[in-house]
Parts: C-alpha cells; structure tokens; sequence
C-alpha cells in the first residue's frame, strides 16, 4: 500500500470501517466481550484517520476541495458521517451506532471504489479549470457536503428508531431491540441531527447564494432547483418536527426518504461541467477574477 | 391406618394458558363478585367434601376431594353450567385430573414451572391467598390441608435447589426493561397503576428499585381492592407513591408515561378515544400500556395509534419466556425431583391416617 496514493488510503479506509461493523456486531453478540468493543473504536479511527489524508492528498492533487466526481462526493459524505458520529460520541456512548455508520461507510466506500468511472480524472483533462478557485465556493461545498453527512446519520438514526419500535411493536426481544437505545432517546437525537444538519445546509447556501448572485452563469438552474427544493425539504420537516404535526414514525420514515433523495440529487448538483456550456470568453473572464 | 382416608381421592378440573389462550380464559375465569356464589353450589356437589378455587389471571382450577364414587365430571358440569358455557367447548380447553396426578400438577404450579413465566414467584402468593381464602370458608379439609402444606414445602424446595428462578422472569423487571426501550431511563417515566393487587405490587416494587418517583396508584373500589384487599391509597403509601382518586385518572392519562391496570373489572376500563385525547396533549412522547387484567381492560384498538405500545399478559409473558429458555433445561430436572416427591406424598396420603395436628388451618398465613 502507497500512503501518498489517495485511493489505497480510502481502499484502507474502507476496509478498516467494514473491520469496525464486524467487531461492532461481534461485540453486540457477545456483550461480555471488551476487547471487541475497544476494536470497532480503533478500527473507526484508523479509518477515519486514512480517509482524512486520502481526501487530504486528492485535494492536493485537484487543487480544491475534492468534490469533482462521485467518488470524492461519496467519500467526503462518509468522512463527514464518521466526524459526526466522533463528535457525538464524547456526548453518547452509543456503541451500536459507531457500528452502523462505519458499516454505511464501508459499504459506500467500497462501491464508490469499485466502480473506477466514478473516480474519471477529470483534473488532468486540458479542459479543466480549477474547479473552485473561489475559496467561498469551496466554503459552500463542504458545508453542504458536511450537512450531507449529518443527515446520514439521521438516516441511520431514523432506522434504528424504525428497527426498535418494529421490535417493540412485534413484542418480541430480538437482540436488536435490547441493544439498540431508547425510541424517546433516538427520537431526541434525530431533532438536535435535524436541527444542526438544517442550520448548516442554510448556511451553505447563503455562502453559496452570495456567489451566484455574482455569478449566476454558474448555476445550472437544475441544480439551483434541487438544492432548494432539498433545503426546503428538511426546512419543513424540522418545522412539521418542532410544532410536533410530523412524529413517530412517520417523521423517521421522511428523513430516511429525504436522504434518499439527496443522494439520488448528488449528480445533477455538480456545476464542475460549466465549461462546456459556457463560452470560453465567460470562463476566462471568470478565471481572470 | 383409617378406611376412610383410603379410600379418599383427589380431583383436579382446570383451565389454564397451556390450552386456552386469552379470550377463552375470559370466558372461563370466576368474575369476583360471583366467588361466593360459586363457592355456595360447589361445596354443595353430591360426595364432595373438600374444595379449593384457584382463580387467577392464567388459570381456573378446582381443586377436590372426595370418598370413592365422586367423578370429575361433576365439577366439569357445575363450572359449564355456572359459567354457561358450552360443556364440549370447555372439555376442549381444560384438563381433569385425580389421585397423584392432582399432587404432581399442584407441586408444579407452585413452584411455577407451571406458569406462563417459567419460574415466577407470583403464583405461590396466589395458591396460598387461595388456600387461606378456602380455609375461611371452611371448605378445605384434611386432604387438601395436607395436598396445600406440600405444595408450598415443594415450591421453597423447588426454588431454592434449581435454577428455575434465576435471571429476570419477574412480571416488573420485565416491564421495566420494555420501558427501558422505549423512554431510555425508567427513573425518569411516570408510572400509573390501576389496581393494588399482586401484579400491582410487583411493578410498583421493580420500577421503584430503578430510582422511579413518579409512582401513582388508582383503584376501581377506592377503599378497598378485591384482589389485594387493601386499599390503594396503601400500595401507594408503602412505596412511597401517590393516590389518586379514580374518578379523576381518566382525565390525568397524558401526564403518566406507563399505565399499568391490573383490577378484576369485566368492563374496559381505558377506551381508544381517552387513549387519542390524552395522546393529542403529548403527542410526540411514547405511552406505553399494559394490560394484566382478564377480562382485559384497555380498549385492543389503542394498539392502532401511534406512539402507543400495548402490551397484555400475554406478550409480557412471551417475552419472560423467550428469555428463559435456557432454563428449560433446569425445569425438566426440577419436573423429575417434583414427580418423584408428588409419589412419595401421594403413598402417604393414601396410605397412612393423617395427624389431625399437622393440617392445622390456622398455618395457612404462616405457610
């Protein structure tokens, strides 16, 4: 393995999250077992640690903020999964959730790796242009791409809220129901993930909006269109959320298929390819800027 | 040795969870109010000269005995035409006994491995208030003195030398850790009891063991509960909880996170309507039900509302089962010692005269 090559990095990445969901799950199985617990918090670590330098040496190579194809978006979604869940791990110790996102981590990293189309090396094409040469536009871009990740955790939030009542509504005790927290407990957790991942989405496209208003040539109005319809998406269900109209398990059920539906959008919210359909006078105008 | 304690025999005729579910033993169990009457025609029977009923939220048993020539099918036939029910829909769910075979199925209720909950506690307390209640009447005798005092020696023998009652199989810890799912700390959800009888008492006791405060008792009979026979404002005092005045819970349900009825009422006590309003003023908290009543009372369809869990006798005992399967291996060798014992007593009871000093009634509390 070559530490200064990006994809073996997020290969290593990938492969120490899917360790991470083994010694999770063994360690669900077999509670009285410690060591397993203590390996799925290294294992996501580790991880953690490689992707960081992967997405690290991929933005030195691109020169920007690795974003470019749908290999760097899934990554950058997964990594902001994973600092999510670190972050709210020194607030919970919530054992089965490090399991859950380091297996959505692994999973999306592997396919994204897999499929070598999705990482096409578009930065060695004689067309490009760096991609965000406005630092507020790189600013716009991992805000978003970090609210991305926070509501991928209120994704896997929302299934084990589903995957709990399930249990308790099937009045059986899986070992799913015993381990998995509280609904009340998830129910709090997805409010405050909602709240967070809205505010920062909001401020992505604030960031994002003083730039087009500048330069609206930029944005294709396809993608204008689906990111404030996703904004207002996760506007109204916090608000439905907060005046408690939308609860239970319907709310869970609508922020797993807003998720869906930001991931399905992740391709049309790609401006990088502005150049074919703009004249080269505009773009150099812009360069020149 | 006496002729006449020969020639005694022993008969059993009950229902039970192991062949009737829930909605059947509604039908079959005594309501509480018709106890005496009961007790009135059955102490009555031709050739029967001890009885004992055990009516509890699982089973219906009669317990007899009786000089040569009297046939269960007697107690079979008052119980199906007191209850008027159906006598081949009773055959089909209850089961007649006599002779060691009565012994051997009392000494396996008592010790619980019998029960729904493989190894619960609860049932003893239920023989012995059933016993003493007998006693009262003066309708127990020589017989089933001696049947019950065995019982109750088989029950600590069986607990105390097996394994069947380790691990959490208690009516309260299992409700505790269904709460536990649903409002994470249980000190922190707000109990409600509708009834002071022993299941009552038992939740009451696990949810105060896990720092619970919030812990509030109504009673149908504010003076006085039939189950328990005490009053609930006692429980209430005993754990340090509060009483609340039954005609006004109705209007408190959205402020209790668990509500737990456990009354012989025959009528729902919880509708489906009083569920919605109370769920419309905490509409994003869980509630979570449970109903150890039979007949049941809270409404079936408030299972149907969202953010309502409801649980009954049934699912709670499920579960305590599924957990215990690994006992089951205990439960057989702790059937086997109990088969053996009932033969022993058994030989004994028809075998040799029994002192009249040692089926003392007046031990019956102390048992």
């Amino acid at each position: 393995m070559n530490f200064n090559e990006a994809r073996d990095l997020l290969w290593t990445a990938s492969i120490l999250y899917v360790f991470a969901v083994s010694f999770g799950f063994a360690s669900t199985y077999f509670s009285k077992n410690n060591f397993c617990k203590q390996a799925t918090l290294f294992a996501i670590v580790l991880g953690f640690f490689f992707q960081t330098r992967g997405l690290y040496l991929r933005g030195l190579e691109i020169s920007g903020c690795p974003l470019g194809n749908n290999l760097e978006r899934i990554q950058f979604i997964t990594w902001s999964l994973i600092l999510t869940f670190l972050i709210l791990r020194l607030l919970w110790k919530l054992n089965l959730l490090g399991s859950l996102c380091s297996g959505m981590a692994g999973l999306f990293g592997i396919i994204s790796l897999a499929n070598v189309r999705w990482d096409h090396r578009y930065w060695t094409e004689d067309s490009y242009q760096r991609l965000f040469s406005d630092p507020w536009i790189e600013l716009h871009a991992s805000i978003a791409i970090f609210s991305y990740g926070i509501f991928a955790l209120l994704a896997i939030v929302s299934g084990m809220y589903l995957i709990q009542r399930k249990s308790l509504l099937s009045k059986k005790s899986g070992i799913w129901g015993t381990f998995l927290p509280a609904i009340n407990d998830l129910d709090h957790s997805a409010f405050r993930l909602l709240l967070v991942g809205t505010l920062f989405l909001t401020l992505s496209i604030v960031v994002g909006g003083m730039h087009w208003v500048h330069h609206p040539e930029f944005v294709t109005t396809i993608k204008l269109f689906i990111t404030l319809l996703l904004w207002a998406g996760y506007c109204i269900l916090f608000f439905l959320r907060y005046s408690n109209r939308l609860f239970g398990s319907k709310f869970f059920k609508t922020a797993i298929s807003l998720f869906i539906v930001a991931m399905m959008s992740m391709g049309f919210v790609n401006s990088k390819n502005r150049h074919s359909s703009l004249p080269t006078s505009s773009l150099k105008a812009h360069d020149e800027q | 040795m006496s002729s006449s304690e020969q020639s005694k025999s022993l008969h059993l005729l009950g229902s039970s969870h192991h062949i009737a579910d829930l909605a059947v033993r509604e039908r079959i169990s005594l309501p509480q109010n018709k106890i005496d009457e009961f007790y009135g025609g059955l102490s009555a029977l031709p050739g029967l000269d001890e009885c004992l009923l055990l009516n509890t939220c699982n089973r219906t048993e009669i317990y007899g005995a009786s000089k040569n020539g009297f046939s269960t099918n007697l107690l079979h036939e008052y119980l199906s035409n007191f209850q008027k029910i159906d006598p081949v829909f009773l055959s089909k769910h209850s089961y007649q006994h006599s002779g060691e075979k009565v012994v051997r199925h009392l000494f396996e209720v008592t010790a619980g491995i019998d029960s729904q909950m493989v190894g619960e506690t609860e049932i003893l307390g239920q023989v012995k208030k059933a016993y003493e209640d007998a006693c009262q009447r003066n309708v127990s005798g020589k017989m089933l003195n001696r049947l019950f005092q065995k019982g109750f020696q088989a029950a600590k023998w069986a607990r105390t030398n097996t394994g069947i009652s380790k691990g959490q199989v208690n009516l309260g810890n299992v409700l505790c850790e269904l709460a536990r799912r649903i409002f994470g700390k249980v000190s922190n959800s707000r109990l409600l009891v509708v009834g002071a009888g022993e299941v009552a008492e038992s939740a009451i006791e696990a949810f105060k063991s896990r720092g619970s405060q919030a812990i509030t008792v109504t009673g149908r009979t504010f003076e006085w509960c039939p189950l328990s026979r005490r009053k609930p404002s006692e429980l209430a005092e005993k754990f340090g909880g509060f009483a609340l005045s039954f005609s006004k819970y109705h209007e408190s349900l959205h402020h209790f996170d668990v509500i737990l009825t456990s009354t012989a009422s025959t009528r729902s006590l919880i509708s489906e309507n009083e569920v919605k309003r109370a769920m419309k003023r905490r509409p994003a908290k869980p509630l979570f039900l449970i109903d150890a009543s039979v007949p049941r009372n809270i409404d079936e369809a408030v299972a149907n509302i969202d953010n309502v869990f409801l649980y009954n006798m049934d699912d709670v005992s499920a579960i305590a089962n599924e957990n215990l399967k690994s006992r089951m291996a205990e439960v057989e060798r702790c059937r086997n010692v109990l088969s053996k014992k009932a033969v022993r007593i058994w030989d004994q009871m028809t075998l040799h005269t029994l002192p009249s000093s040692s089926v003392n009634q007046s031990t019956a509390s102390n048992s």
